[in-house]
C-alpha cells in the first residue's frame, strides 16, 4: 500500500509517516501544498492523508484538484479546526473521512484502514475469500482457520491483492505500491512473493488463488465471503 | 418621541391654519370696506338726489316737498331709510315721511365734508353732509346739514352671507389641504417606512441586507448600513479564521506530543500519564476555542436557511459513516431559515446528527420546525438510546461509551452554543425510532 502524507509540521509529518511505515506502508511526504499537489496527482498512491491547514495550497483545494484530476483513491483529512463547516467543506471537496487532532496512532490507523477496505468493496475489517481470512486491524491471516505464518512482504502483497480481488493487477503497480522508492526494483522480486504465497495459501494448488495474466499481471481469483 | 409624521403634520396644520386664519380676516376686512363704501356711495347719492329736489321756500331757506323725493322708500313710513335736515342750531327743519326711529342729535360735518358712521342704538348708517345754501342776493348763505339714516341690516346680512360662504370655502379648502398634506407627507415618508420594515426583516433574520432603491437623500444611510452589516459579519468571520489558525498552531503539536507518548521506549506509566495530560490540554483548547467560535445571538445575523445546512453536513456524515450505509432522513421545509448564525448552526447540528449517526443502526432523522418564535429542532435514531442518567452526556469530555471514535465534546459543545441562545436540550426516547432523540428549543430564532 502506498500512502502520501501531507503535513507541514515536520515532527508530525514524520510521525504519521512513521505511523504508517510500521503498518508496512509505503510512504511518501510532503511539506507543503504545492508538492503536496503534485504527489497526490502524479503518484500512484493507495491512500493520502491530508492537514488541512496547509501553507501554499490549501488541503481542501488539494482533495478538489485532485478529485478533478481522476485520483479516486481514498482520502483522509487531518484537522485540527473541529468546527463542522470546514469538516464538510472538506468532505465536500472530496475527502472520504476526517481525523481530528490531536489523534491516536489507532484511531488514524483504523480509519485509514476502513477506507482502504471501503474502497475494495468490504465491508468489515477481516478480508474474508474462500478458506482464506485476513484480519486487517490484527495483520494476521488464516487458511481454513489455521494461521499462516507470512512475512511482511507476503501479507502486504495478500493485502493488495484481497483489497483488488477480481481484478488484474500488473507487476509494474504491485512494485510501485508495496515497495519504497529507494528499493532496487526487481520484477522477479514479485514473481518470487507470488510464487511463495501460492506456496502457503494454496500447499496442494487446488484452489489457484492467484491467477497469472501473462503480459498483464495478476488476479485474486477467489469469491469474497460475504460477497461485498 | 413624537414621530417625524406626527411633527410634520403638525407644523404644516399649524402654518396652513394661520395662512387660512390671516387670508380670510384679510378677505372679510376688504370685503367690509368696499360694502360700507358700496353703502357711503348709495347714501350720498340720495344726498344728491334730495339736494336736487330741494327748493327755496318764501323765506329763502331750504324746503324739501314731500311729493319731489327721489326715493319712493323716503315716504313710506318704516320703510328703514329717512332723511331730515339740520340748521345750524341743530334743529330739524324736515324730516322724511318713513320716520325710520329717532333722529339723533346731528354734529354737523363742516360745510362741504361727509361724515358716515354708524349709530349703536338701532344699527343704522348715518350719514351727514354739511352744506351753505345761497339763495341769491347779497343774504348770508344759510347753513345746513342734510342726514340720511338707512337701516344696517341689508349690510349686515350682505356682509353675514359673505362671511359665512368666505369661511365654509376657507374651511373646506383647509380640509383639502390638510388631506392632502396627509397623502403627501405618507409618500414622502415612505422610504422612510420601508427602510425600517426591511431593517426589522433584516433583525428578524428575513432578508440579508437592505435590498430596495432609495431616493437620493437615504443612499448614504442605507449604504452605510449595508456596509455596517457587511463589516459586522466579516469581522465574526476573520475572527473565527483567527481561532481556526490558533486552534491549528496549538492542535499540530499536541498531536506529536500525543505521538511521542505512544513511544514504546517509554514505561507504560509515562505513556498513560502523556496522554492524558494531552488530552487535558485538548479538551481546555477544544472547550475555550468553540466558546469562543459561538457567535450567540446578534441584531443583524444573516437569516440561514436550515434545510441546505443539515443536508450538507447529512451528505458529510454519510460519508463518514459510509460502512453502516445510513440513511438520513431531513424532514426540514426548505423556506424554513432561522436567525442562529450560520456557524453555530453547523455546530449544533454537526454534533447532534454525528451523535446520532455514531448510535443508530440504521436511521437517523432529523426534524425541524418553528413553534412561534422558537427554533425547535429534533434528532432522533434507531439505536440503542441513552443511557440512564442522560443529563451526564452533557458535561464536557463524557462519553456514552468510549468504545466509539469522538471527541465526547459534541453534546457538551451544543450545550455551549445553547446557552449563548438561551436555548434548551432535552435527551429523550425517541418515539419514532426507538433510539436517542436530542431536542434543541432556541427562543427568538
Amino acid at each position: 500500500m502506498r500512502a502520501l502524507v501531507i503535513e507541514d509540521d515536520p515532527d508530525l509529518r514524520a510521525l504519521v509517516a512513521q505511523y504508517f511505515v510500521d503498518e508496512g506502508f509505503v510512504v511518501d511526504s510532503a511539506a507543503d501544498g504545492e508538492q503536496g499537489l503534485y504527489m497526490a496527482t502524479e503518484y500512484p498512491l493507495d491512500l493520502a492523508v491530508v492537514d488541512l491547514g496547509l501553507p501554499k495550497v490549501s488541503g481542501v483545494d488539494i482533495v478538489k484538484k485532485a478529485r478533478k484530476k481522476g485520483c479516486s483513491y481514498p482520502i483522509l483529512i487531518l484537522t485540527a479546526r473541529d468546527g463542522w463547516e470546514s469538516k464538510v467543506a472538506g468532505l465536500e471537496a472530496g475527502a472520504d473521512d476526517y481525523v481530528v487532532k490531536p489523534f491516536h496512532k489507532e484511531e488514524l490507523m483504523a480509519r485509514a484502514r476502513a477506507l482502504l477496505r471501503r474502497t475494495g468493496g468490504w465491508a468489515k475489517s477481516t478480508l474474508e475469500s474462500g478458506p482464506v481470512m485476513l484480519d486487517t486491524a490484527a495483520k494476521s491471516v488464516t487458511l481454513n482457520g489455521s494461521a499462516v505464518d507470512l512475512t511482511a512482504y507476503e501479507y502486504r502483497l495478500l493485502e493488495y491483492l484481497l483489497l483488488h480481488a477480481g481484478r488484474v493487477v500488473s507487476k509494474s503497480t504491485l512494485t510501485e505500491h508495496l515497495y519504497a522508492e529507494d528499493m532496487e526494483r526487481d520484477s522477479n522480486v514479485i514473481e518470487v512473493f507470488v510464487r511463495r504465497l501460492r506456496a502457503k495459501l494454496d500447499p496442494d494448488e487446488s484452489l489457484h488463488p492467484i491467477e497469472t495474466l501473462r503480459g498483464q499481471g495478476y488476479r485474486w481469483t477467489l469469491p469474497r465471503t460475504p460477497p461485498a | 418621541m413624537m414621530s417625524l409624521q406626527t411633527r410634520l403634520l403638525l407644523a404644516a396644520s399649524l402654518v396652513l391654519l394661520v395662512f387660512v386664519g390671516l387670508c380670510g380676516a384679510g378677505l372679510e376686512t376688504a370685503f367690509r370696506r368696499a360694502a360700507l363704501d358700496a353703502q357711503e356711495n348709495r347714501m350720498r347719492g340720495l344726498v344728491y338726489a334730495l339736494l336736487g329736489a330741494a327748493e327755496p321756500d318764501e323765506r329763502g331757506q331750504l324746503e324739501l316737498n314731500d311729493g319731489d323725493l327721489p326715493e319712493p322708500r323716503l315716504m313710506r313710513h318704516e320703510s328703514g331709510l329717512e332723511a331730515a335736515v339740520y340748521d345750524e342750531a341743530g334743529t330739524v327743519l324736515w324730516r322724511s315721511p318713513s320716520q325710520a326711529g329717532s333722529l339723533p342729535l346731528v354734529i354737523g360735518p363742516d360745510v362741504g365734508k361727509w361724515k358716515l358712521e354708524r349709530l349703536g342704538d338701532a344699527g343704522r348708517f348715518a350719514l351727514s353732509f354739511g352744506l351753505r345754501w345761497f339763495v341769491g342776493g347779497d343774504d348770508r348763505p344759510l347753513r345746513y346739514t342734510m342726514l340720511v339714516l338707512e337701516e344696517a341690516d341689508v349690510y349686515d346680512e350682505q356682509l353675514a352671507v359673505f362671511r359665512r360662504t368666505l369661511w365654509s370655502w376657507l374651511g373646506a379648502v383647509a380640509a383639502a389641504l390638510l388631506v392632502a398634506l396627509v397623502l403627501v407627507l405618507r409618500w414622502g415618508l415612505r422610504p422612510m417606512h420601508r427602510l425600517v420594515g426591511e431593517l426589522r426583516s433584516v433583525e428578524a433574520g428575513t432578508q440579508g441586507q437592505i435590498d430596495a432603491p432609495y431616493p437620493q437623500e437615504l443612499t448614504p444611510l442605507t449604504g452605510a448600513l449595508n456596509a455596517m452589516i457587511r463589516h459586522e459579519r466579516s469581522q465574526l468571520q476573520r475572527y473565527r479564521n483567527a481561532l481556526g489558525d490558533l486552534a491549528h498552531s496549538l492542535k499540530t503539536p499536541l498531536a506529536v506530543l500525543r505521538g511521542l507518548a505512544g513511544d514504546a521506549r517509554l514505561s507504560g506509566d509515562t505513556q498513560r500519564q502523556l496522554d492524558e495530560q494531552v488530552g487535558r490540554m485538548q479538551q481546555i483548547a477544544d472547550h475555550q476555542l468553540s466558546r469562543a467560535a459561538t457567535a450567540g445571538r446578534r441584531a443583524l445575523a444573516q437569516p440561514v436557511a436550515v434545510q441546505p445546512v443539515a443536508a450538507r453536513l447529512a451528505a458529510a456524515l454519510h460519508k463518514v459513516y459510509a460502512d453502516k450505509g445510513l440513511a438520513f432522513d431531513i424532514d426540514v421545509a426548505p423556506r424554513l431559515v432561522t436567525r442562529v448564525d450560520s456557524g453555530d448552526l453547523h455546530e449544533l447540528l454537526g454534533n447532534t446528527l454525528d451523535n446520532a449517526a455514531k448510535w443508530a443502526r440504521m436511521r437517523v432523522r432529523l426534524h425541524a420546525a418553528h413553534a412561534a418564535t422558537t427554533l425547535e429542532l429534533a434528532v432522533e435514531d434507531d439505536g440503542p438510546g441513552f443511557p440512564p442518567e442522560p443529563e451526564r452526556l452533557l458535561e464536557r469530555g463524557v462519553r456514552a461509551d468510549s468504545r466509539v471514535p469522538g471527541q465526547g465534546l459534541g453534546l457538551a459543545a451544543v450545550v455551549e452554543i445553547l446557552r449563548a441562545y438561551e436555548g434548551e436540550i432535552v435527551l429523550e426516547r425517541s418515539a419514532g425510532l426507538g433510539g436517542a432523540c436530542v431536542r434543541l428549543r432556541i427562543p427568538g430564532a
